[in-house]
């Protein structure tokens, strides 16, 4: 197919964490708020004057200094975000909101705290570690609803005046549905026996709307759009089959890259800095104050394994399933990142009870951070390539 | 009446020499570690019932 | 500081053998030996009248796999007493015959129940299951219902009695594909689930996402099974991980009002105070003692430490609650031996030489590993972080006030379960909070238990490094694996602290004969 026009573009501002637009806004005067887990509501991260950064490592080396302060039994994503702190890498922060979801990134960010790793000449930095909900009801609500307020919607007035009343926060959905809107829109090109536009491409624009400020990108995100419209496919498809890539999060494309260059299409990005739940659009009525909104649909579609009820465990399943039927997957590929304890627990679940009991095929892997060029993982997926376009050719994967 | 004495103190005399017999058997036990061993040994027995004898529903 | 009045055995290393089992037990001289002997008695009389004297009893230990170490459970009390004699002997069997006794009781109440075994319906209508991670002060206000723990009968307490007793269920878990590096003892939990091992009774269950990540991640697959399968309700009690935060206190409030509900619900039984409020006075009771207790630690002459503390407290604290009146007056004679050995200026070993805070999640395989430490080193362990739990009284008193704070105060119980109220809260509770009682406890020294699937623990080692080298404070890192000694052997564990004590501090063990164990191969 032909080059997307500004797919490189895009893919430029993965390479590093202080992008060139986030220059940009720092440069106009925006506050950058860091955060690190998919549990903050983005829209309350963008009001006007300030944008959301989620932190990524790119190019991530060796990890000596964190894993001296975390140990190596900490997962990768947490080590090589503070490696990168320690590096200086994130220095265009203005402060770092914190969701003391799973015990690796709460260190992760303690750890930044303690060491002052992002904080150097500014008068105003600061860290906010909040607590979420583990289950989506009425209590989890209220605590959500209590917790944006005390942690990140105070901090921001206090420290930087920005405006945090509710027709602030509507602005921000607005500009935040826009983008999930372009992002939901961008991601149909993946139905279809011949879609027109991979995975890799679809991960790397994806994920640029997690690294840099969204109203930079909403236009070149429609000119993407537009020219998906008229994107000829390849005569032959290069794909032999499509999986939906379900798990914990992947902030390098290369990863979908490698997945793609044995042969499946990854036609699902089900995983944590990917479009679903990630990119789904909020709701908004006249009935309810803003933040209650968000909150509440933040809580209900969230797809994190740290939300222990029984109907959400079931949930997570069926959500799988309704992905992987609209977007007509042969089969799943769960992955984690190496020593994430949530994800190796609904990993495990999950592959057993897509395979057993919704008849998929599965592949279950762990992974490093950083994947690219790693050949076990190739020949892996390979291999599960391999096994269920066999079971198309006997009449049916499922 | 003496005989019905001498017959309760002889029963009384053999109850002791039972209980400190017995008191002594069983310090024996506690002292040599004679139950745990008893039980080490028990254990190949019951590890191998377990792994042979029992039917489970093993599944996630 | 030395003991030059110590009867009995010196080289306790010669007690050891290759095997399963000591060659014999210790000779304490005449007095000490002779009590010994008569509270090892009462121990078997107390298995066999609550438990194997029953055949549905013996059924069970033919079904389950975990009940094969409870064939151990002498020689438990034999480790955790090693070396001891006069008043401390008497605490540890205080403490060690009544857990005995809880414990045989629950097993038979779990058989009673089971339905696979005595399938006593109108008992398992009546019985609420409860994590083994899990305060069980959500039960103080219900007298007649019987809360009852799997867990703690299938993993938690065999590792204890046997340091291979999870290896089985952590197998299981892995081939099923769990990744290997998350911690061990929901792994077990997990793997006892997936295994069939695991009694099945009671009208609904409450879960608890403490301790930490794993326990809440292993609990979804033990709900699959037992909501989805069994048929029994389960309600997921999500207690707030910033439990030192204003702002989660009205969330973990309501959560518990939400698990009484559930349980009101599920059980027929309602609330009540009265019974709540006894409890209450008990909870409180508990923490003044244990409270006395660490203050007698923090002078020359300790008394209430160790395993004597640590085994001790997590029972009490977490798993009684309050509610048995017999945990009380163990809790009263402790005390008044604790008063009366320290008026004496007792020692518990031959020697004295460092005094230790004991940090971090213990290796559950290895616990009598604080008794070594003073045997053979000398290091007496002044306490440990599972010991050093809420020391906030709660209302104890029925009113229509203290009503509504008891919720809170449950609340607060259940934030501050063992282990988690240090390993969640923020790294103040686990990093800075130590530091503080290195100070008031005169310590010269931490021993670092270093679990290493521990993701909340191992997130602050350089922290700890740091702080350490800050204050000039000899901290020894102990790596385990918790309930897999497979990973670092129970001689792995002793080897950290051997190779510290000659390398760094030039001394000579206490005891030589302790230094170097073959027991691989020992329960």
């Amino acid at each position: 197919m032909k080059d997307l026009k500004y797919l490189a573009w895009f893919e430029n501002l993965l390479q590093e964490a202080n992008n060139e637009l986030v220059a940009a806004a720092r440069e106009q005067g925006k506050k950058c708020v860091s955060y690190i887990c998919e549990n903050s509501p983005e829209p309350l991260l963008n009001l006007d004057g300030c944008f959301s950064v989620r932190l990524r490592a790119p190019r991530t080396g060796s990890m000596e200094m964190a894993t001296y302060y975390m140990t190596s039994f900490l997962c990768e994503y947490s080590r090589a975000l503070l490696e990168r702190a320690i590096e200086g890498g994130y220095n265009f922060s203005d402060c770092l909101i914190a969701p003391d979801g799973c015990s690796m990134i709460n260190r992760c960010a303690e750890n930044m705290e303690l060491l002052h790793a992002m904080e150097k000449g500014k008068e105003h930095f600061f860290y906010e570690h909040m607590e979420i909900p583990m289950k989506a009801d009425d209590n989890g609500l209220n605590l959500y609803v209590l917790q944006c307020k005390n942690h990140i919607l105070t901090p921001l007035k206090e420290n930087f005046g920005i405006d945090i009343s509710d027709a602030a926060i509507r602005r921000a959905v607005a500009e935040h549905n826009r983008v999930c809107e372009l992002i939901r829109a961008i991601g149909e090109f993946r139905k279809g026996d011949r879609p027109t536009i991979t995975g890799y491409e679809y991960s790397v624009i994806t994920m640029a709307t997690y690294a840099a400020p969204k109203a930079m990108l909403i236009e070149k995100l429609e000119e993407t759009l537009e020219e998906l419209r008229t994107r000829e496919p390849d005569a032959k498809n290069a794909f032999r089959v499509r999986v939906a890539l379900v798990g914990s999060e992947i902030d390098d494309p290369d990863f979908i890259k490698l997945v793609e260059d044995t042969g499946a299409f990854v036609c699902v990005d089900r995983y944590c800095y990917g479009s679903f739940p990630g990119r789904d659009p909020i709701h908004l009525t006249d009935e309810e104050d803003a933040l209650t909104q968000i909150c509440r649909q933040y809580m209900v579609r969230g797809q994190c394994p740290r939300y222990m009820n029984t109907a959400k465990l079931l949930e997570r399943r069926s959500y799988v399933d309704e992905l992987a039927k609209e977007y007509a997957a042969d089969g799943i590929l769960y992955e984690q990142v190496k020593f994430c304890d949530p994800w190796a627990y609904d990993r495990m679940l999950g592959s057993h009870i897509m395979r057993n009991e919704y008849g998929y095929p599965v592949l279950s892997i762990d992974r490093p951070y950083a994947v690219s060029g790693i050949g076990q993982l190739r020949t892996r997926i390979q291999a599960f390539i391999e096994s269920v376009e066999i079971k198309k050719i006997h009449g049916g994967s499922r | 009446m003496m005989t019905l004495i001498k017959k309760l103190l002889s029963f009384l005399l053999k109850l002791v020499l039972i209980a400190v017999a017995g008191t002594a058997l069983l310090f024996v036990v506690y002292f040599f570690n004679l139950d745990m061993k008893l039980t080490a040994a028990m254990e190949p027995l019951l590890t191998w019932f377990y792994d042979n004898k029992v039917k489970r529903d093993q599944h996630l | 500081m030395k003991d030059e009045n110590r009867i009995g055995t010196q080289n306790l290393g010669s007690l050891y053998t290759n095997g399963r089992v000591r060659s014999r037990r210790e000779w304490r001289g005449i007095v000490d030996t002779a009590y010994d002997f008569s509270r090892w008695l009462h121990n078997w009389i107390t298995m066999f009248r609550v438990v194997l004297v029953k055949p549905r009893n013996i059924k069970a230990m033919f079904r389950y796999r975990w009940m094969a170490s409870y064939l151990a459970v002498p020689m438990m009390i034999d480790r955790h007493t090693q070396g001891l004699r006069n008043e401390h002997l008497r605490i540890c069997h205080e403490e060690q015959d009544l857990i005995v006794e809880d414990v045989a009781k629950l097993l038979d109440k779990l058989f009673r129940g089971d339905r696979r075994i005595g399938n006593d319906r109108e008992f398992s209508s009546k019985v609420v299951l409860v994590d083994e991670n899990e305060m069980q002060s959500v039960m103080m206000g219900f007298p007649t219902v019987v809360p009852l723990s799997r867990e703690i009968a299938s993993t938690y307490i065999p590792v204890l009695l046997n340091q291979r007793a999870a290896l089985h269920y952590i197998d299981v878990a892995q081939e099923y594909g769990l990744a290997g590096d998350v911690c061990p003892m929901p792994e077990a939990e997990a793997g006892v689930s997936i295994d069939d091992d695991a009694p099945v009774l009671g009208c609904c269950a409450v879960q608890c996402n403490t301790t930490c990540d794993g326990s809440l991640m292993g609990n979804s697959v033990i709900s699959k099974r037992l909501e989805l399968e069994d048929g029994i309700p389960v309600f997921q009690l999500a207690t707030p991980l910033r439990h030192r935060e204003d702002d989660v206190q009205e969330y973990a409030a309501q959560e518990i009002r939400n698990a009484i509900a559930f349980i009101e619900e599920h059980t027929g039984e309602k609330w009540d105070w009265t019974h709540y409020f006894e409890c209450a006075k008990r909870v409180n009771y508990a923490t003044k003692c244990r409270l006395e207790w660490l203050e007698i630690n923090r002078t020359d002459y300790p008394q209430v430490f160790g395993s004597n503390l640590a085994l001790y407290t997590e029972t009490n604290y977490m798993a009684i609650s309050g509610r048995l009146k017999v945990f009380e007056d163990a809790d009263r004679k402790i005390t008044a031996l604790a008063e009366k050995a320290f008026k004496k200026k007792r020692m518990a070993a031959n020697e004295y030489r460092h005094r230790a805070i004991i940090w971090g999640v213990q290796s559950h395989y290895y616990m009598d590993f604080l008794v070594w430490l003073l045997n053979c080193w000398g290091i007496v362990p002044l306490t440990d972080m599972l010991s050093m739990v809420n020391t906030r009284m709660i209302a104890e008193t029925d009113t229509p006030e203290n009503r509504e704070q008891a919720i809170y105060d449950i609340a607060w119980l259940t934030e501050n379960m063992i282990m988690r109220n240090r390993t969640h809260g923020g790294y103040k509770v686990l990093l800075d909070e130590l530091w503080e009682f290195v100070e008031e406890f005169n310590a010269d020294m931490v021993i670092l238990w270093e679990h290493m699937s521990c993701k909340a623990l191992d997130g602050m080692h350089g922290m700890f490094e740091e702080k350490a080298r800050e204050k000039g404070i000899h901290l020894v890192w102990v790596s385990h694996d918790l309930f897999d000694p497979r990973v670092i052997s129970r001689q792995g564990v002793r080897d950290q602290i051997n190779s510290y004590m000659r390398t760094v501090m030039n001394e000579e063990p206490v005891d030589p004969s302790l230094e170097i164990l073959n027991d691989v191969e020992s329960w």
